[in-house]
């Protein structure tokens, strides 16, 4: 993911200059793939594109996110934005949301009035395009920041569409047909997720992607708010089958926290009362049926230090939870957190020794040669195959590398864009052309004549077998190992 | 001047596996090997990989298309028996030779070797797109050491030895964090060869989850585990451009010597 230093700085200060911040992060959070210092309207910045971890995806996906991390790693000071959120006194509010569907988890929405879309503040524009985003109206704009600056996918309807107020997420009906924002029409099944108003008119995939019936037109005044959370295999299993990929869907299949959804809220609803000076808003509506656990997490010290090989001691421990705000309670070298909601990577105590061996810096481990008392026992496939090679190599034959890949065969691979969708069933075929090719470049070569072989497996629908196969003059002989051997 | 054929030429990929073979075999591992053509089990869900979960998007598979008898799931082919514990029990061709890894520790398990060490060198296979740096099949090396006290230090020293001894004493290898649903910690290994910090594979402790689909009992063994391509490093060491070179059958690329 692209992240902008100087969005990062609005919430760490004190951050260091950028070419040592992008060292912090490769050496203890994840690989920055590249880092470009770019100058802006004579503002300096730098991009880095953050190879974010399978296993953060859920909270780093995100400028604060990365700012919170970076903040706790170096231990500097991390600015709250929230307390500068100031929305107007929201009014009571008819919107009637509903959840149909088990796979969704949290579900908000809260109308906002008397909106009026137009071009987005510079700030706004200027974060975007630094992360390589480009500015739509302030509204969309809005639901686009609060992503990339908290990880919480936003979206907003035309309230004008949504018959009497009312919402529902749902399971698709088999066959049903929404057309999604770009025009184009996706059929639905009972599997897949869908918000409706309770006539029938579709208004978004769930988690996937908008559609166009309430999408916002210049003349829109009303909208609807809408942060909620999905299960993260629900929504893959529809992006998956409807081949569509959005940033919408990536975040959402690494199982966001739902907690993340009223900060998602709070941010959009501030940016926007920001953006409409004018705008009145009504209560946020929440339906959130089954709270996220508050989890708890018990680990030693010398457990963590057995893994990692290195003398962890207790008051690094303390020091690593306080800097990160996680609460603990510590027994001698035990301790037991309360998981942060965002921290959904650390469940087991092993996690604990990864999160405090790349906070201290796996470099802090002195590599040791281990002594150990194993007697290796003789590999015989591997014994065969190099008996094989060398008696071949002494007898003057040169070895070759095929592809296992053919135009036909008894075992197909399931594979789009190649014509040699089979498994070989010889090595013959291979070693022929390999000696077509060879023989054009003998005198190049230094050989008068071209000798050579090829140890490979080759795939019949009796199975997969080691074979051999050599060439004599332009005849190729193919044996099974074992009978090559004898 | 042509010369009469006395000995013949190595495939570059061969005198490196052995040479990687050797490095290994010098700290007390033994040799695995394993099927190409693999159940999914071994393959994906004996690794921890969840179904349905992006960690599956990170090595792209060919899944087969032929329905394969089940005499030949069984061990009658190349597979020597499918596990009970048998996920959706589909065949792919292995993604990596982790595969072998986790037979030969499952193995050590039931005949009660520990600790223990393995290494695999075998070809795997990829479904992307092909470039320089991107074959559809390719060589992988790994392995894991497994025993009561086997640690990321343990780790980070075998690793250290085996890129000197392939790339040069003077090599210097660091560790950065990352990410396998096998591995915790995880953690990439970087060499710098020639000026430039190069990823060669990755690596990590593994996984209680992996230990107990094995059969082990986290509780009393531990230990570590790594992977990545040996095409790569016969790419690096001897400046070959194009990973698409290797399978051509062209004795043209048989032209390095091992040094040892």
């Amino acid at each position: 993911m692209k992240i902008s230093y100087n969005w990062l700085k609005w919430y760490i200060p004190n951050a260091p200059e950028g070419n040592i911040l992008a060292d912090v992060i490769t050496y203890h959070v994840a690989e920055v793939e590249s880092v470009q210092h770019s100058v802006l309207n004579n503002e300096e910045d730098w991009i880095f594109d953050i190879k974010i971890l399978p296993n953060r995806a859920h909270d780093l996906l995100s400028h604060q996110g990365v700012a919170r991390e970076l903040a706790s790693l170096l231990n500097i000071n991390f600015v709250d934005p929230t307390p500068k959120y100031k929305i107007p006194d929201s009014k009571p509010t008819k919107l009637i949301k509903r959840i149909e569907a088990p796979k969704c988890r949290r579900y908000m929405g809260r109308i906002v009035r008397n909106i009026k879309i137009g071009l987005s503040p510079e700030w706004v524009v200027k974060h975007l395009e630094s992360i390589g985003q480009r500015s739509i109206n302030n509204i969309v704009d809005a639901t686009n920041i609060v992503t990339f600056d908290c990880g919480q996918p936003a979206h907003v309807f035309d309230l004008s569409k949504v018959k009497d107020l009312k919402l529902q997420v749902r399971n698709a009906k088999n066959g049903e047909k929404i057309k999604i924002l770009g025009g184009v029409e996706k059929t639905l099944d009972d599997t897949m997720m869908i918000i409706a108003d309770d006539y029938g008119n579709g208004l978004d995939i769930a988690g996937v992607k908008g559609g166009e019936y309430a999408e916002l037109t210049e003349a829109t005044t009303n909208i609807i708010l809408e942060c909620a959370n999905f299960d993260p295999v629900s929504i893959r299993k529809t992006a998956q089958r409807l081949n569509i990929i959005t940033d919408a869907k990536k975040r959402f299949e690494n199982d966001l926290s739902p907690e993340l959804a009223s900060y998602g809220m709070l941010e959009l609803s501030a940016l926007i009362s920001d953006m409409c000076p004018e705008a009145e808003f009504e209560d946020v509506i929440d339906v959130y049926p089954k709270k996220q656990e508050e989890r708890k997490l018990s680990f030693s010290v010398s457990r963590i230090s057995e893994i990692l090989g290195l003398d962890v001691s207790a008051s690094e421990v303390e020091g690593i939870l306080k800097r990160y705000n996680i609460e603990y309670k510590q027994s001698d070298s035990k301790f037991e957190i309360t998981m942060p909601s965002m921290r959904l990577d650390l469940v087991i105590e092993e996690d604990m020794a990864e999160e405090i061996g790349r906070i201290l810096g796996y470099d802090k481990v002195k590599p040791t040669i281990p002594k150990i008392d194993f007697k290796p026992k003789v590999n015989e496939t591997y014994t065969k195959i190099s008996w094989a090679r060398n008696k071949l190599l002494s007898e003057g034959y040169s070895e070759v590398m095929t592809y296992t890949f053919f135009n036909k065969g008894e075992v197909e691979v399931e594979m789009s864009a190649s014509d040699k969708k089979f498994l070989r069933t010889n090595l013959t075929d291979g070693l022929k052309e390999s000696l077509k090719l060879n023989e054009l470049n003998a005198p190049l070569l230094g050989f008068d004549r071209i000798k050579i072989f090829e140890i490979g497996t080759v795939f019949t629908n009796k199975g997969e077998k080691m074979r051999v196969a050599y060439n004599e003059g332009s005849k190729i002989i193919e044996k099974n190992l074992n009978e090559f051997r004898k | 001047m042509i010369k009469e054929n006395k000995k013949g030429t190595e495939h570059p990929l061969s005198l490196l596996a052995n040479q990687a073979y050797q490095a290994f075999s010098e700290l007390g591992f033994e040799i695995a090997t394993g099927p190409e053509l693999e159940s999914d089990w071994y393959n994906f869900y004996v690794l921890n990989f969840p179904k349905d979960h992006p960690a599956l998007d990170m090595q792209d598979t060919f899944w087969i298309k032929t329905a394969l008898p089940d005499t030949f799931l069984n061990g009658d082919g190349g597979l020597p028996g499918y596990p009970e514990k048998k996920d959706s029990g589909r065949a792919v061709l292995r993604t990596h030779t982790t595969t072998v890894t986790a037979r030969a520790i499952e193995q050590a398990g039931k005949d009660g070797r520990f600790p223990c060490a393995f290494i695999s060198i075998g070809k795997v296979f990829r479904n992307e797109a092909t470039d320089i740096t991107h074959e559809m099949q390719f060589f992988q090396i790994d392995g894991a050491m497994v025993g009561e006290n086997i640690t990321l230090a343990d780790l980070k020293g075998v690793l250290t030895h085996f890129y000197k001894k392939m790339l040069g004493g003077d090599v210097e290898v660091e560790f950065r964090p990352s990410f396998f649903p096998f591995t915790e910690p995880s953690l990439e290994v970087f060499a710098k060869f020639k000026g430039k910090w190069l990823e060669m594979m990755g690596s990590g402790m593994l996984h209680p989850n992996v230990l107990r689909n094995c059969g082990l009992d986290p509780k009393k063994v531990q230990g570590f585990a790594f992977g990545g391509g040996l095409d790569r490093i016969a790419m690096i060491k001897w400046g070959i451009p194009d990973i698409r070179l290797f399978y051509q059958g062209d004795l043209r690329l048989n032209q390095f010597e091992n040094e040892n």
